[in-house]
């Protein structure tokens, strides 16, 4: 098991400096100077020559990276150059609405999710089944942003329920202000938890130790929670890890539907003006966190499954 | 599956789909297109609930569409987003008349007198003034100001607003003296601006940093919180100067760059007012009668940028040819719902601009145009390209129009499409052919004299403002134009310029635009200035009737 664990691991860390490397030649090779779109069209050449070599804007890529790459691995993300701020504390000031916005977004996949995935295995290709599968692909299908502003319209200007954006701290506050982002981004997740969880549970529901569980007499709600659901859930955990990078996506366009000051619009405040450090640092970030995710998956389907870690010697 | 499951399925799917399209295109009324733009108003509403004298008291939220990033004047990143911040909190020495003309009249100085010779200025602080603290605005505090202003290494942004800046005496302990190294006419709309905010010295020399994030100054708001990307709340200044203002108890602008969430807050009454109106919304929101939709006359234009590297745009008669094949008014009711005014200036609208009687719009006309481009050097045509901004509407419209029209006259256009970024960094080294440079094209100054030498002033080394033209003779009246003290002789020298640049046209102007912003009917006061700037010491808040 360490010896796995330690495998996934490693495979991460490549991941992430791959990840590092192309973030950061990506930011710096395309075109758009974050000096020269800071101190606009009249500074002259000699003022701009200067703000870049205080940066260090005008070093070698190569040794560029070297120092972006030894500060992330130290935890020092530098400072903002537009902002003047250091990106950390940039950062730390809007994390949490993205954090929230994506575990209240989970939540919502799994609440509608797992009990229409139950009622739907259980009577397969009935109306129930039917139904939910055709709303939860269409939800999928729509575009998010799109799908938010309905959400906004109908929540929140018609029925008055919800604001129709803004973002509140608190409990009340969250509550009031994420639930329609939330209940946006986890409508269109909701058809990836139905579905594999469907599919789980149907081949799982005909399977001989469900036979014989039903042979010993215990009743059908005892054996789809105790049995069925958890050989089922396994490969709903794993692809639902796989759509944290999707998660993250539509955090940035969510928030901007929402006007949610989080880490998703300060994304894309730092790619319009070139602010390399904290768009570095963002990417890295989500970049991280689908890895991590995915070898917290990985773990804990060894856990559960003695098969897979075998495998993985 | 059953049939009758394939018919419940349908049902449902008819069901979702006329839901989602019906709420979401349910009040989008633009029927009345042609008539509609008779209700749009200039200036702020003095009628109705507005009618009577404004009373005290309220909060106001307004719903902006850039994002404020930091306080410092000499340190904008956020374009409007900084300066309108900026221009709530500090004042200058003078400032543009709130309500909208381009008056300079009195800030932190109550009077002034200008030497004979324009080369000397003599302001006197306004008696008693104070700063938010309650710290009195002492002749220190304006020689350090100005003296920022006037170091370019400081005021690294706009240094073109400090020409001639020679330094600041102090006179007495209400009196300074501004000496310049050569008469500059525009010099009172340079210092009203804000690199020329007046700052209390001590403090930021003590803190720099620390005083920008909690700034203080003479403006009527103060800063109460700044939340990153969300929202900025204002409380009123107790030491304000103008009797009265402000008369909110309290504004907040909440952050909506997208157009539809300003637009929402504003329909959910999370909003009283909203800034960024889109063109394709005028209508929809002025007919629902419960908002006020006005539009502020801003030296704002759709300028469109030709490289004279390349040969064809360096052809007068192609060019020429291009402004005649543009029909104006189509592109107006089309693409700009009719808000649009059209232009007989290749700049923004400015101070002393010829009316249309005097000097002439082009009017559409393709024979002429055609003819023009026969009498050219390119009379078999030629290709080329056009970069616009990503992200606007209305600029992909424009220039699917523009490549039609273009066509025409055989003119075969590519478009490029890019982000503000790279439209800017390609603009800046020369490396296009055509261009919509910037999304948003505004003059920083109410008067022309900032950007005739952005354009025609060479040794601005701007390049005729990165289109590589240049013309001796304007570049000689623009030279007089901007040293010359003489109000009425500047008045009478300008059109000429105009009318020159004009029939040059270095590039084009396909529209003048306003600034359109809505706001509930019972929001009074809703003042703009010349430059587009809320002047919000000035709105109030009617008692519901």
């Amino acid at each position: 098991m360490t010896r796995y664990v330690l495998n996934r691991v490693a495979l991460g860390l490549v991941v992430l400096v791959g990840l590092a490397i192309a973030t950061f030649l990506i930011i710096h090779l395309v075109p758009g100077d974050p000096v020269r779109q800071a101190l606009g069209a009249q500074a002259g050449p000699e003022q701009i020559e200067q703000v870049r070599d205080q940066l260090g804007l005008n070093d070698p890529l190569p040794a560029q990276f070297w120092q972006y790459f030894s500060n992330s691995a130290t935890g020092q993300f530098g400072d903002s150059f537009v902002q003047n701020t250091p990106v950390g504390d940039l950062v730390g000031d809007r994390i949490a609405p993205t954090a929230l916005l994506i575990g209240y977004g989970l939540l919502v996949a799994f609440l509608i999710g797992v009990p229409l995935a139950i009622l739907a295995a259980l009577k397969p290709n009935s109306a129930v089944d039917h139904a939910a599968r055709l709303v939860a692909t269409f939800s999928f299908a729509m575009p998010l942003f799109w799908l938010g502003l309905v959400l906004a319209l109908l929540f929140g200007l018609e029925l008055d329920i919800f604001p129709v954006s803004g973002y509140e701290t608190g409990v009340g506050g969250i509550l009031k202000t994420l639930t329609l982002p939330a209940v946006t981004i986890g409508l269109a997740l909701t058809v990836i938890v139905l579905r594999t969880l469907r599919s789980g549970l149907l081949e799982v529901m005909q399977s001989d130790y469900i036979d014989a569980a039903r042979a010993r007499g215990l009743s059908e709600r005892r054996i789809v929670a105790k049995h069925a659901m958890r050989n089922a859930v396994m490969p709903t955990l794993t692809i639902m890890a796989i759509q944290v990078g999707f998660l993250i996506s539509s955090a940035v366009v969510i928030e901007q539907v929402f006007q949610i000051p989080g880490l998703g619009s300060l994304l894309v405040e730092s790619v319009e003006r070139r602010d390399y450090e904290v768009v570095q640092t963002l990417v890295l970030l989500a970049g991280a966190t689908v890895v991590f995710v995915n070898i917290a998956a990985d773990i804990l389907q060894a856990a559960l499954d003695p098969r897979v870690r075998l495998a993985g010697r | 599956m059953s049939k009758t499951y394939r018919a419940v399925l349908i049902a449902l799917a008819c069901a979702l789909l006329a839901l989602t399209v019906a709420s979401c295109g349910g009040d989008d009324d633009d029927s009345g297109e042609d008539i509609a733009l008779t209700g749009l108003q200039e200036g702020a509403t003095t009628t109705g609930a507005c009618a009577g004298e404004p009373v005290k008291g309220g909060d106001l939220v307004y719903a902006r569409q850039s994002i404020t990033e930091n306080f410092n004047s000499l340190k904008i990143v956020n374009g409007n987003g900084d300066i309108f911040a900026n221009n709530l909190i500090f004042q200058g020495l003078v400032r543009t008349d709130p309500k909208g003309s381009t008056k300079i009249e009195g800030a932190v100085a109550d009077k002034w007198e200008v030497a004979d010779d324009g080369m000397s200025y003599t302001f006197h602080i306004r008696p008693g003034i104070k700063f938010s603290n309650g710290q009195p605005v002492t002749a220190e505090d304006v020689k350090f100001s100005l003296d920022r202003f006037g170091d370019p290494k400081i005021n690294v942004t706009l240094a073109a607003v400090a020409v001639g800046y020679k330094g600041t005496t102090i006179v007495d302990d209400e009196t300074v003296r501004v000496d310049l190294t050569q008469p500059v006419p525009a010099f009172l709309y340079n210092i009203s601006i804000w690199p020329g905010f007046i700052v209390p010295k001590d403090l930021v020399e003590k803190d720099e940093e620390a005083f920008f994030k909690d700034p203080i100054g003479t403006g009527p708001y103060m800063v109460k919180e700044l939340k990153r990307g969300s929202h900025l709340t204002f409380e009123p200044n107790p030491n304000y100067w103008e009797e009265g203002k402000p008369y909110l108890d309290s504004l907040r602008w909440d952050f909506a760059t997208d157009s539809n969430s300003r637009i929402l807050a504003l329909k959910d009454g999370q909003a009283q007012i909203a800034d960024g109106i889109p063109f394709s919304q005028v209508n929809s929101l002025k007919n629902s009668g419960e908002f006020v939709v006005q539009t502020a006359q801003v030296p704002y234009f759709v300028g469109l940028w030709f490289n004279h590297k390349r040969e064809p745009l360096a052809d007068l008669n192609v060019r020429q040819a291009m402004q005649y094949a543009l029909n104006r008014q189509e592109i107006n009711k089309s693409i700009f719902h009719g808000v649009g005014t059209i232009p007989n200036s290749v700049l923004q609208q400015l101070k002393y601009d010829a009316p249309p009687s005097e000097v002439k719009p082009y009017p559409f006309d393709l024979e002429k145009a055609k003819q023009l481009m026969s009498a050219s050097k390119f009379a078999d045509g030629f290709s080329i390209s056009l970069k616009y901004p990503a992200g606007y509407d209305y600029y992909k419209q424009l220039g699917l129009y523009l490549q039609n029209a273009w066509d025409q006259i055989g003119i075969k256009v590519k478009l490029v499409e890019a982000d503000q970024s790279t439209l800017v960094d390609s603009f800046y080294k020369g490396d296009y052919d055509m261009a919509f440079p910037y999304a948003q094209f505004t003059s920083d100054l109410p008067v022309p004299d900032e950007y005739a030498q952005f354009v025609a002033e060479p040794r601005s080394g701007l390049n005729g403002f990165f289109s590589f033209w240049k013309d001796p003779e304007i570049t000689k009246m623009v030279r007089e134009f901007v040293s010359n003290p003489d109000e009425e002789e500047r008045a009478q020298q300008w059109p000429e310029i105009q009318k020159a640049l004009n029939e040059q046209t270095p590039w084009i102007n396909v529209m003048d635009l306003p600034f359109i912003i809505a706001h509930a009917k019972n929001v009074c006061g809703t003042d703009i200035n010349a430059l587009g700037s809320d002047s919000l010491e000035n709105t109030w808040i009617a008692k519901a009737e």
